[in-house]
């Protein structure tokens, strides 16, 4: 009996729980797009845990976590899509991919899990007990009568005055890199009043400063690149972000049908990017969720030049417009008005649009200027980056806020905690 | 009538019990004690500090209030749909009345915000 | 005067059997919806066999635990809200002379089983002792609160043609013309409630991707399992009261009976699962104020149309 379940569990898809390096975030979000396996959001829905690409300290410390929160049985898989060192750490016999299909390896790791060939991998962390109880508490608790018993070792949160005049519980939660509704590698420390956020403090960038492969963008800041190149690969940036935020609103199937757009589109895709825009931001499907949420201050947006998030409260900042290039294209900066996250869905759709629209009329121009470029997320140059100008604005902008708001705000700026300068105590990565 | 309602008493508790079943099941196959940290809840890469039971603030204390009003209506509208048609008109206006006065409290609740929270 | 009830052990087959296939049908219309809107081809033998493969996935999965969960809670909330979905669907009457469990108010019967999935949503929430599952459960406190009001009124509308709490007599009163007809307003109201009691698509506040999985981020295995089955069992139980008090039930152009109840329910069922795949999930202060503020005044607006036109 339980050996005919484990068969049938053995060739079900495998769950797996990713933690992506900075340079696999794109090919993890690709494995969305493969029916073989299913990428969930806790590890305690997995079976599988991939480590994928180059991983830093922080994120292996993450890594050790998920893994030792995963039920048995568990397996690990290492990937390195871009060519990379054997896993560090404890994870050093976990199963590589090498240069098969990672897909083949996670399903036959599974399986030779659940019908026992392999065994499940041990807990990592020493089986000691985080919080043990040390004896009667500061209340009264753990002593006898009605206080008494074996209470939990972990202390209980404190009240605070609220505004509503209830002193209720304030709960400090660390919201680690690993959160899937997060921006990929955020991390935050949030104390929550009930489902608002009281407050926000955020983490340092578990990405490092090694030097990438750059991509077409960075290369424009040192040379002049092919407009068509440089658009195409704006509108799939951009369409790759609808697709993760998607996920997040809770539209797994159509976030999948924008991933394998964005994979693939080309300059004749425009028709196709209009259907998804006027789908996707119709008031029904998400516009009139993600309506009166987010805002923020246009004064505090005037000077960062964060592309779409100015643009979408009516900041009319787009440095391709002084470009020689994209004036012979008849460039003209895409501008909303309600600064709201559905403005900035509809900006970012609008401006893939547009992109692959001046992509098919570029022909062979290459832009003018070098220094500074304007990237799917605003002004980029080789000192300041979008996200490091957004990132103080951060936790005014979520606190008090419910927590799906808070949610759906920072899913709709866009983070790329790759462009944070990188910890100042950078720790040493093989 | 009793035996329509021991019919559903049946049916719940058979259903119970077969959900308490296959749970039982499913622990009897996989009986593997857990060591500490695999007990740690997940909050994305840290251990929790605190217990997450606490005093928590449900900020929709005054909708739960609106809802008991509401409720008690429904109360009384349970046997008026059931003689509405023999009573006629009289029953209509009497409880347009009683809803009419009702609704004027969710409008005010909706005015003073009592039903956002945020 | 009350419907015949079938003996105890047909009951409990019966109800067993429908929600058995309802929740594996369930499962394999989200499959079959998510791959056609994904733009996705999926085999037909994949199609039916996944999902009993999954099951099989998470039977054989620890099924984990916390540092310090309420033990009992956690146990008893996937068996609570079964046995609500069970009882929920005996009370719907499957044929003129199929009827598990149909008390003369049976109409309350049901929403007293929809009332107390609040109880077991909350319980599997708090239970597990941790920060995603105990937000899923505050959020769905609001939910269930905000839509309860809505779904009594809409179903109530129901009741004032048969004159009766009975749902058989409600069934008995659709003969002539179906109450989606003489009551328009009355199936959508319905089927938005119904999708808010299975916290279904985008309703799915409890469990919702925001949260990390919310109320299902600590159960891993057996404990997920039950708790996914019961859900569907919901779904199936809300479609099947949605197909005997708005679309007429057992009637039919020819022959009524029970293939016609099934007919109906599988409808309502691919409009409900199809829901999660459409629309984006909802924010729950954007769904109390239109539960309060839109959907009772139209809920009542259908009540007062109906209860105008039986004058």
């Amino acid at each position: 009996m339980t050996g005919w379940a484990r068969r049938l569990a053995a060739v079900a898809p495998p769950p797996v729980f990713a933690v992506a390096g900075v340079d696999a975030r794109h090919a993890v979000q690709d494995l969305h797009l493969l029916p073989g396996l299913r990428l969930v959001d806790a590890p305690r829905q997995a079976s599988v845990l991939l480590l994928a690409g180059r991983l830093t300290d922080q994120l292996l410390d993450a890594a050790v976590a998920a893994h030792d929160a995963m039920p048995t049985p568990r397996g690990v898989v290492s990937w390195q899509p871009d060519g990379g060192g054997p896993p560090r750490g404890p994870f050093t016999g976990a199963e590589l991919v090498g240069d098969a299909d990672p897909v083949e390896v996670i399903v036959a790791l599974h399986r030779s899990l659940h019908l026992g060939v392999r065994a499940s991998t041990p807990t990592i962390q020493p089986d000691v007990d985080p919080a043990p109880w040390r004896g009667e508490g500061p209340y009264g608790q753990g002593g006898s009568g009605m206080t008494g018993g074996v209470p939990y070792g972990r202390p209980m949160a404190t009240r605070e005055d609220d505004r509503d005049g209830l002193s209720l519980d304030a709960l400090p939660v660390p919201v680690g890199p690993l959160f899937t509704a997060f921006p990929p590698g955020m991390s935050a420390r949030v104390t929550f009043k009930g489902d608002l956020v009281h407050r926000f403090e955020l983490g340092p960038s578990p990405y490092d400063d090694v030097r990438r492969e750059p991509d077409v963008f960075l290369r424009a800041l040192t040379e002049p690149v092919a407009v068509a190149a440089l658009e195409v690969a704006r509108a799939r940036a951009l369409l790759r972000w609808t697709a993760w935020a998607l996920r997040v609103q809770g539209l797994d199937a159509q976030a999948q049908r924008v991933l394998a757009l964005a994979r693939a589109a080309t300059p004749g895709d425009e028709a196709r990017v209009r259907r998804v825009r006027r789908w996707v931001t119709h008031p029904l499907v998400t516009g009139r969720q993600l309506r009166a949420i987010g805002r923020v201050d246009t004064d505090a947006l005037a000077g960062l030049a964060v592309g779409p998030v100015g643009r979408a409260a009516g900041l009319i900042d787009d440095l391709r417009a002084e470009d020689p290039a994209y004036r012979e294209l008849g460039f003209t900066p895409i501008t909303g008005q309600a600064g709201d996250v559905a403005a900035r869905w509809q900006q970012r759709l609008s401006e893939a649009e547009q992109a692959l629209d001046l992509a098919t009329r570029a022909g062979s121009l290459r832009t003018g200027g070098v220094g500074a470029i304007e990237s799917p997320r605003g002004r980029l140059t080789a000192d300041s980056t979008p996200t490091t100008r957004l990132w103080s604005l951060l936790p005014e902008l979520v606190t008090g806020v419910e927590w799906g708001d808070a949610v759906a705000t920072l899913a709709s700026l866009d983070l790329d905690l790759d462009e944070l300068p990188a910890p100042i105590a950078s720790r040493d990565v093989a | 009538m009793l035996a329509t309602f021991g019919a559903a008493l049946t049916v719940f508790v058979a259903a119970a019990s077969a959900v308490l079943v296959l749970r039982w099941a499913g622990q009897a196959i996989t009986a593997a004690p857990l060591t500490a940290p695999e007990r740690v809840p997940f909050t994305g890469g840290e251990p929790p500090e605190f217990h997450a039971w606490s005093r928590y603030h449900a900020r929709y204390y005054v909708m739960a209030l609106l809802f008991l009003a509401f409720d008690m209506e429904m109360v009384y509208m349970y046997p008026w749909a059931v003689v509405f048609a023999r009573e006629g008109i009289v029953a209509f206006v009497e409880m347009g009345m009683f809803i009419t006065i009702l609704l004027l409290g969710v409008l005010y609740a909706w005015r003073e915000r009592g039903l956002e929270w945020a | 005067m009350t419907g015949p009830s079938l003996p105890p052990v047909a009951a409990v087959t019966l109800v067993g059997a429908l929600l058995v296939a309802g929740v594996y049908l369930v499962a394999v219309l989200d499959r079959a919806m998510g791959a056609a809107v994904a733009g996705q081809r999926d085999s037909v033998r994949g199609l039916l066999l996944t999902p009993v493969r999954r099951a099989a996935a998470l039977l054989v999965t620890s099924p984990s635990g916390t540092e310090r969960p309420d033990a009992p809670g956690w146990v008893i909330a996937p068996a609570l809200l079964a046995g609500l979905a069970a009882v929920a669907l005996a009370t719907v009457p499957l044929g003129p002379n199929l009827m598990v469990a149909d008390p003369a108010t049976g109409f309350v019967l049901f929403s007293a089983a929809i009332a107390f999935v609040m109880i077991a949503v909350f319980l599997h929430g708090w239970s597990p002792n941790a920060v995603w599952p105990m937000h899923g459960a505050y959020r769905y406190g609001a939910q269930a609160l905000s839509f309860q009001i809505p779904f009594l009124l809409a179903m109530l509308a129901t009741a004032l043609p048969a004159e009766s709490l009975q749902i058989s007599e409600i069934v008995r009163a659709q003969q002539d013309l179906w109450n989606v007809v003489r009551q328009p307003l009355g199936l959508p109201l319905y089927l938005v409630v119904g999708v808010a009691v299975s916290f279904w698509g985008p309703l799915n506040l409890p469990d919702a991707a925001d949260l990390a999985g919310g109320t299902t981020a600590e159960a891993a295995g057996v404990t997920g399992l039950v708790w996914q089955l019961a859900r569907a069992a919901m779904l199936v139980a809300v479609a099947a009261m949605g197909a005997a008090g708005f679309l007429g039930g057992w009637w039919g152009p020819w022959r009524p009976g029970a293939g016609w109840m099934l007919a109906k329910t599988l409808l309502l069922l691919v409009v409900l699962v199809a829901s999660r795949h459409l629309f984006a999930r909802v924010r729950i202060e954007r769904f109390v104020v239109v539960c309060w503020a839109g959907l009772i005044p139209l809920a009542l607006l259908n009540i007062f149309i109906s209860a105008a036109w039986l004058l």
